[in-house]
């Protein structure tokens, strides 16, 4: 379970930052006073256009960036007071993320058993299974930068759930993926939600949203624009389909600002 | 973790070319080629100076004795050719068109003031930038001017002997070891401090900097281990870069003296062996710890903060102008280890080594050094994990 409550997030600007961005202020609130709950066994759906704030949002979420208010509760653990404690309970997978291209398979899926502190047997265990799940035994030996992208994404894959985590965070996890191996994804979202894993679920795709999450919360400008379960989202449409009905609400929320 | 952590990114280093040429290859490499190019260069030089026949260009107005033993002078000293002038003005000339190498000239009235006994006065013409024509007809002569005196003493009937106050001879204490440390023991230290920071660079940024620009770094901050962990991890195989860079080196001398047999002088030979003992290459050791961990810690905040391996490397590669340039220090005969180059940094172990090498450590001064050393790289690895703790540096 994760439980966010009154979550910001500020980015002190330097000077050239300041340039690009055309502003004088010292820092830019990414993340404004967010507050979500997301349910062991459910798939819930962050979405929000390009600069919402939903990367650093999951970026909060697996502690990689510490907010600057708020908090964070990850399976009963403070994420902001403990987040190595937290980190141990978390899978995070990235559309953008690499892999260490020298490495093979192997040697990095054990390399991260390691360091999440999962020991020698399990590691052999889990990625046994998770090698005839994804069906990788024939690549699990080769370099990593001489493997396709679907199959680097499936170690990525892997590398996630060698841990066995109870919540599991995918950013944009199928960007820039052909059909095939986004399938691969969904399938494992759809695999992690039957396990009664939180999942938090971050995409531009409306169709894999429509089709995997339970949940929903849309965010813009750092703030929650709608937040409810799916159900409840389809009975509020006002529009023809989910991706019209995105762009009414953030669309609404501009005319209001303005 | 940490271990866990080392494993890995040496695995991971070791299988980078790039870094494996500046770890391993070119290391090795360095000394046995500089070695056989200097030995193979100064050879032929030697060789070909001492064939050379040189053209001397002769004035002389009269065929006196001078003239006559000048064409005497034995082959041992060196082949020569007299070729007759009329004037200076032409022999001048023809040194500038290299023509003739040397010219002599001698005055009309020499004869005259060798029969009474007074000295000529010779001029030789030559060439300033044409190397070791001078030192030739200069041994001419004073091989002549030798055999002259002996006439004159003989003639005057006076012992050599009693008009001889004392004879000048010199006995060189310091041993060949200490003249190479030295006078050549520079070298060394420089070749160990450039190619320590060069084996450093590479690992370092593909560490820090390439982590973040291949976006692998932000998977490995999702993991239960304490960022100053990942970070000690990761400054060790930098650290392990760099001390195998300077072993490889080391190894490359080794390998020019006991296989490839580079050096032929026994006396050099033998002072290289005395100074390659394990006592030297374990205080060599602790000498270089403390300034790779150094560079390691200036170069991990560079590398952190830059956004792509180019940003990196346009920074970190004037760096180490300003590490060579002091390093060069030690080529200086007469600089020396004492309270004031002791605190100053990559001078202080190139002085050290040195004084190590020649086998005179003064052991105050070297623990100087060493605690200089060991506070600059307890800073640097503190400025270091401030910036690897820096969330905005670290995520690009």
């Amino acid at each position: 379970m994760i439980q966010i409550s009154h979550l910001s997030k500020s980015f002190t600007l330097n000077r050239q930052q300041k340039k690009e961005l055309g502003t004088t202020q010292n820092s830019v609130l990414a993340v404004d006073d967010i507050s979500f709950e997301c349910l062991p066994g459910r798939v819930h759906a962050l979405l929000g256009p390009n600069g919402a704030g939903k990367t650093t949002t999951l970026r909060m979420l697996s502690t990689i960036f510490k907010p600057t208010r708020g908090t964070i509760i990850i399976d009963n653990i403070d994420a902001v007071k403990d987040p190595q404690e937290a980190r141990k309970h978390i899978g995070f997978l990235t559309g953008s993320a690499g892999l260490y291209a020298r490495l093979t398979p192997n040697e990095l899926i054990a390399y991260f058993g390691e360091l999440y502190g999962v020991s020698r047997n399990d590691i052999e265990m889990r990625k046994k299974k998770l090698y005839d799940l994804l069906d990788m035994h024939d690549f699990q030996n080769k370099r990593i930068g001489k493997l396709s992208t679907g199959m680097k994404q499936k170690v990525s894959i892997c590398r996630t759930m060698i841990h066995d985590p109870q919540v599991v965070i995918f950013d944009e996890p199928t960007s820039g993926l052909d059909v095939i191996t986004a399938e691969n994804i969904i399938q494992l979202i759809r695999d992690c939600k039957n396990q009664g894993k939180t999942v938090i679920f971050s995409s531009h795709i409306m169709g894999e949203v429509d089709l995997l999450c339970d949940d929903i919360t849309i965010i813009h400008k750092g703030k929650v624009l709608y937040n409810d379960t799916m159900e409840a989202f389809r009975a509020q449409q006002q529009t023809p389909n989910l991706t019209a009905e995105f762009i009414r609400i953030v669309h609404d929320q501009k005319t209001e600002v303005q | 973790m940490i271990f866990t952590v080392f494993k890995k990114e040496l695995r991971d280093t070791l299988r980078d070319r790039r870094t494996v040429m500046m770890m391993i290859v070119i290391p090795t490499l360095v000394f046995p080629m500089i070695m056989s190019i200097f030995m193979s260069v100064s050879e032929s030089f030697e060789k070909k100076a001492a064939e050379k026949k040189v053209k001397i260009g002769l004035v002389s107005n009269q065929a006196g004795s001078l003239e006559s033993d000048l064409l005497k002078v034995p082959e041992a000293l060196g082949k020569k050719e007299f070729i007759p002038f009329t004037d200076t003005i032409s022999l001048v000339k023809a040194i500038r068109s290299d023509s003739i190498q040397v010219g002599i000239y001698i005055p009309n009235n020499a004869e005259q003031l060798k029969r009474t006994m007074k000295p000529i006065s010779v001029t030789v013409f030559h060439d300033g930038t044409d190397l070791g024509m001078k030192e030739r007809a200069d041994a001419y002569l004073t091989f002549i001017q030798e055999n002259w005196k002996r006439e004159r003493y003989a003639e005057l009937k006076i012992d050599e002997a009693k008009i001889t106050p004392f004879i000048l001879e010199h006995s060189n204490v310091a041993s060949s070891k200490e003249m190479i440390g030295k006078l050549a023991g520079g070298f060394l230290p420089y070749l160990f401090i450039a190619f320590g920071f060069m084996g450093c660079m590479f690992p370092a940024i593909d560490l820090f900097t390439g982590e973040k620009e291949r976006s692998t770094i932000e998977t490995l901050l999702t993991t239960p281990v304490p960022r100053w962990k990942i970070l000690f991890g990761k400054m060790g195989v930098v650290v392990l870069s760099g001390l195998l860079a300077a072993t490889f080196n080391l190894l490359g001398i080794y390998l020019s003296i006991e296989v490839l047999n580079i050096v032929k002088d026994p006396v050099v030979l033998q002072a290289i062996k005395d100074i390659l003992s394990p006592t030297f290459i374990i205080m060599l050791y602790a000498l270089l710890c403390p300034l790779i961990i150094f560079f390691a810690g200036i170069m991990i905040p560079i590398a952190v903060r830059a956004k792509s391996f180019k940003e990196a490397q346009s920074i970190i590669s004037p760096l180490n102008l300003l590490i060579i340039l002091p390093a060069m220090v030690g080529f200086f005969p007469g600089v020396e280890l004492n309270e004031v180059t002791a605190l100053i940094p990559v001078v202080n172990i190139v002085l050290a080594t040195k004084e190590l090498i020649a086998g005179t450590l003064e052991w105050h001064l070297v623990a100087m050094a060493f605690g200089v050393m060991v506070l600059l790289a307890v800073i640097a690895i503190m400025l270091s994990y401030r910036k690897f703790e820096n969330e905005n540096n670290v995520i690009s």
